[in-house]
């Protein structure tokens, strides 16, 4: 893989978020790229939890327990569960189109033309919302839980 | 070519993490929902509940098997991510060995624990 030109159109991150008109798939994959990178971070914090404080025993586990009942904990917690059912739902979307299911059937480019992405895009909104329901049920839980 | 089995991974893991990671986020997260429909499982984060859980084969089967997809799908994905801003021969081969060398060492000191609470061993 020896690169022989510069990429000379490369935008790098500025254009994962511009590079002209971007539709709603665009940003929902940014989105998908962000909550992958907030929950890796978050994957890392957990193990060390989960491995080398939970090792060390009731005590440690407990202390540890209490650091994240802080609200700035709790909220970092409520947000790595919202990106979580982000990532999931929006990921099954992502398998399905990539294995081709739910395209539609091909019809003739003939004007108005309808392309795959905006024969799909009601059943995206859909899932959006589907997530804005989910995030919300789990808003109610911290809520609720009594943080 | 490999690159096409390396992504097919990630969707194979994704499901199983979807389903995993879907019962662990709910009993951990929805414990006030859960208990209006009847089912008990508050303070899923106390030590009494979580060594209960961790002396029972089924979680810590389950746990083991979420780490291992998890970590797969998680640094497979940071590699294409890095791979993308900085595509070079020398950066995917170091990229790809870190990830992996990175991955071996998570899987093994995220087994110990649970295979050891699962051992019964006497913690302090």
């Amino acid at each position: 893989m020896k690169q022989i030109q510069p990429r000379q159109n490369y935008l790098g991150p500025g254009g994962w978020v511009w590079a002209g008109k971007y539709k709603l798939e665009r940003y929902l994959y940014l989105l998908h790229r962000i909550t992958g990178l907030g929950i890796l971070l978050f994957l890392l914090i957990h193990l060390v939890m989960t491995t080398i404080f939970r090792i060390q025993g009731q005590d440690v586990w407990e202390a540890t327990i209490a650091l994240l009942h802080n609200p700035w904990f709790k909220i970092g917690e409520y947000l790595v569960a919202a990106a979580f059912v982000y990532h999931a739902l929006n990921g099954l979307r992502l398998i399905l189109q990539e294995l081709g299911f739910a395209m539609g059937r091909p019809t003739p480019p003939i004007y108005p033309y309808k392309d795959s992405l905006r024969k799909k895009r009601p059943w995206t909104i859909a899932l959006v919302a589907v997530i804005v329901i989910l995030a919300l049920v789990f808003f109610y839980d911290f809520i609720a839980g009594g943080w | 070519m490999r690159n096409t089995y390396l992504q097919f991974l990630q969707l194979v893991t994704g499901i199983f993490i979807a389903v995993l990671l879907g019962i662990h986020m709910v009993i951990m997260h929805l414990d006030a929902i859960l208990g209006f429909f009847g089912v008990d499982v508050t303070e899923a984060t106390s030590w009494e509940s979580m060594i209960e859980r961790a002396g029972q084969g089924v979680w810590a089967g389950l746990y083991i098997a979420l780490l291992a997809f998890v970590l797969y799908h998680a640094l497979n994905g940071l590699r294409g991510i890095i791979l993308e801003l900085a595509p070079s021969a020398t950066t995917e081969r170091i990229v790809t060995w870190v990830i992996i060398a990175f991955g071996i060492i998570a899987f093994i000191g995220g087994t110990y624990v649970p295979l050891a609470l699962l051992a019964g061993q006497e913690l302090s």
